[in-house]
C-alpha cells in the first residue's frame, strides 16, 4: 500500500484480493448497509456476513455468543487461521465493524480491502451473483480480546473521571446536540442530543477519500493528532450512534496509526443519550 | 388495497426469503426513471426524510387518479427496489385507496423476517409520505375542480 501505515499489511487493495480469488487460506466477505447489495452482485467467491442478521444477537442488545460465532464461521468454510477480507459499502463502516466484532472473538487474521465495494465496482472488477459453498470447518473460538477492544458505558464513565481522550466520530450537529437523532437515521434515536464530555468531534468521513479508500497515515495523523490532540501513548475510546461509524475509527487508529490501546463503545450515542443522569456537553465542544 | 399492490404483496407473501430477495432486486432494476419535468425539482422538499439514502418522490393526480413518481440510488437496492414496488402498485389507485393500504405494509409483505428490524423503518417512512402527499395533492385537486 505504500502509505506508510503501522499496520499496512491489515489494509488488502483490490488488485490483492483479485489475486488471491481462488486461494484457499483466504475468504472474502462482504458486509453491507443495504442486504441485497450482496444479491445484486460480489466479489466471486466471498460470503455474506450481515452485521444484523449474523453478528448481533436477535433478542440482547450484544453481539452472538461464542458457539455462535463459531457455526458461522464453520458454515462460511472459515478456520482459526483463514485470512478474512471484509468489504462492503459506505467506504467499509461495515466491513470495519465486522473486523472489530471478529477481534472481539479473537480471530487473528483480518483484513479490509481498501476502498470497498465501490472500488471494486468502479474499477470494472469481476462480480457474481452466485452464492460459493465452502467446506465446513470447526472453528474453535480463541476469544479473550473483547476487554482490549470494546468500552461499556461504566467505562466510559471511569474513562470521563480520569479525563481520558474520546473520539466523537458522528456529524457535526449530532455532537453539539442540534440534531435529537441524525435526519436519516430516525431508528437510532436518542432522549437527549450532545456529546460525552470531554469528547473531540472527528466525523468518521474525514477518514476516508471520495473513492472509499482510506486516508495516508500523514493525512489520518494530522486529522487525529493535529487537531484532535491525540498521542499515540493514549488511552483512547471512540463513539458514535450504535458503534459502526467509530469502528472505522477503531481501525484507522488501531491499524493505521498503531495506537496500542482503542476502544469502541459500541453502546454510543444510542446509550448514552438515554440514560439517566449521566453527564452530557452540549454545543461546539473544547 | 388496490388489486396491483394486492397481486405483489401475495406473491412476496407465498415466496421464500430469497425469492423475497430477488423480486426486491427485480423491481430495483424496474424502476421507471423520471420524466425529465421531475429531474430538477429532486430538491428536499421531495425528498424522504426517514431514508438513509437520497430518495425523492413525486405525487400528482391525473383525473382522479394518483400518478407516482419516485428516484432511488442504485447503490441504495432495497429502499429503490421498494420504492418501485409501490409505485407499481399505487399508480392509478384513488386516492381513497392509497390512504387504506396498511402502515405494517413492509410486515405484511415479509420483509421485516428478510431485512431484519434496522432496515425497514425507513421503508414504512416512504409509505407514510406517499400517504401524506397523496391527501396534500388530493384535497387540493378536489379544491381547484369542485
Amino acid at each position: 500500500m505504500g502509505e506508510d501505515y503501522a499496520r499496512p499489511e491489515v489494509l488488502v487493495s483490490t488488485q490483492w484480493v483479485l489475486d488471491h480469488l481462488d486461494d484457499p487460506k483466504v475468504r472474502i466477505v462482504e458486509s453491507d448497509e443495504d442486504l441485497l447489495l450482496y444479491d445484486l452482485g460480489h466479489v466471486p467467491g466471498a460470503v455474506r456476513i450481515d452485521w444484523q442478521g449474523d453478528l448481533q444477537d436477535q433478542v440482547l442488545r450484544d453481539y452472538i455468543d461464542a458457539e455462535k460465532f463459531a457455526e458461522l464461521c464453520s458454515k462460511n468454510g472459515i478456520a482459526e487461521d483463514t485470512t478474512v477480507v471484509f468489504y462492503g459499502d459506505k467506504s467499509n463502516w461495515w466491513a470495519c465493524y465486522a473486523f472489530w466484532a471478529f477481534t472481539l472473538f479473537g480471530h487473528k487474521d483480518l483484513r479490509v480491502m481498501n476502498g470497498g465495494r465501490k472500488l471494486w465496482i468502479d474499477e470494472s472488477r469481476p462480480i457474481s451473483r452466485e452464492t460459493p459453498k465452502y467446506p465446513r470447518t470447526e472453528y474453535k473460538v480463541a476469544g479473550g480480546d473483547e476487554p482490549a477492544i470494546r468500552a461499556f458505558r461504566d467505562d466510559v464513565l471511569e474513562h470521563i473521571r480520569a479525563k481520558r481522550p474520546l473520539i466523537d466520530v458522528r456529524s457535526p450537529k449530532e455532537y453539539t446536540g442540534e440534531m435529537l437523532h441524525m435526519e436519516d437515521y430516525p431508528q437510532e434515536g436518542s432522549l437527549r442530543g450532545g456529546h460525552i464530555p470531554g469528547a473531540k468531534s472527528v466525523p468518521w468521513s474525514r477518514a476516508v477519500n471520495e473513492d472509499g479508500t482510506f486516508k495516508s497515515a500523514a493525512e489520518l495523523r494530522a486529522l487525529y493528532e493535529g487537531e484532535a490532540g491525540l498521542k499515540p501513548s493514549d488511552d483512547v475510546v471512540a463513539y458514535c450512534r450504535i458503534g459502526e461509524r467509530s469502528s472505522l475509527a477503531w481501525f484507522a487508529l488501531t491499524y493505521l496509526l498503531g495506537y496500542p490501546r482503542v476502544r469502541n463503545y459500541d453502546g454510543s450515542w444510542t446509550e448514552w443519550g438515554n440514560l439517566v443522569r449521566v453527564p452530557i456537553e452540549r454545543g461546539a465542544g473544547a | 388495497m388496490p388489486a396491483a399492490l394486492d397481486a405483489i404483496l401475495t406473491e412476496l407473501r407465498e415466496s421464500d426469503r430469497q425469492e423475497r430477495i430477488d423480486l426486491l432486486i427485480d423491481f430495483s432494476k424496474n424502476l421507471p426513471p423520471l420524466p425529465p419535468e421531475l429531474e430538477a425539482r429532486r430538491d428536499a422538499e421531495h425528498r424522504v426524510e426517514e431514508c438513509q439514502s437520497p430518495v425523492y418522490l413525486f405525487v400528482e393526480m391525473i383525473g382522479d387518479r394518483v400518478a407516482l413518481y419516485g428516484d432511488a440510488p442504485a447503490e441504495a437496492p432495497t429502499v429503490r427496489g421498494f420504492v418501485s414496488l409501490l409505485l407499481e402498485g399505487l399508480n392509478g389507485a384513488s386516492p381513497e385507496e392509497v390512504l387504506k393500504v396498511p402502515g405494517d405494509l413492509v410486515d405484511l409483505c415479509g420483509l421485516t423476517e428478510v431485512l431484519g428490524m434496522l432496515r425497514v423503518r425507513g421503508l414504512s417512512g416512504v409509505l407514510r409520505r406517499i400517504k401524506r402527499d397523496v391527501t396534500r395533492v388530493a384535497f387540493a385537486h378536489n379544491g381547484s375542480t369542485s
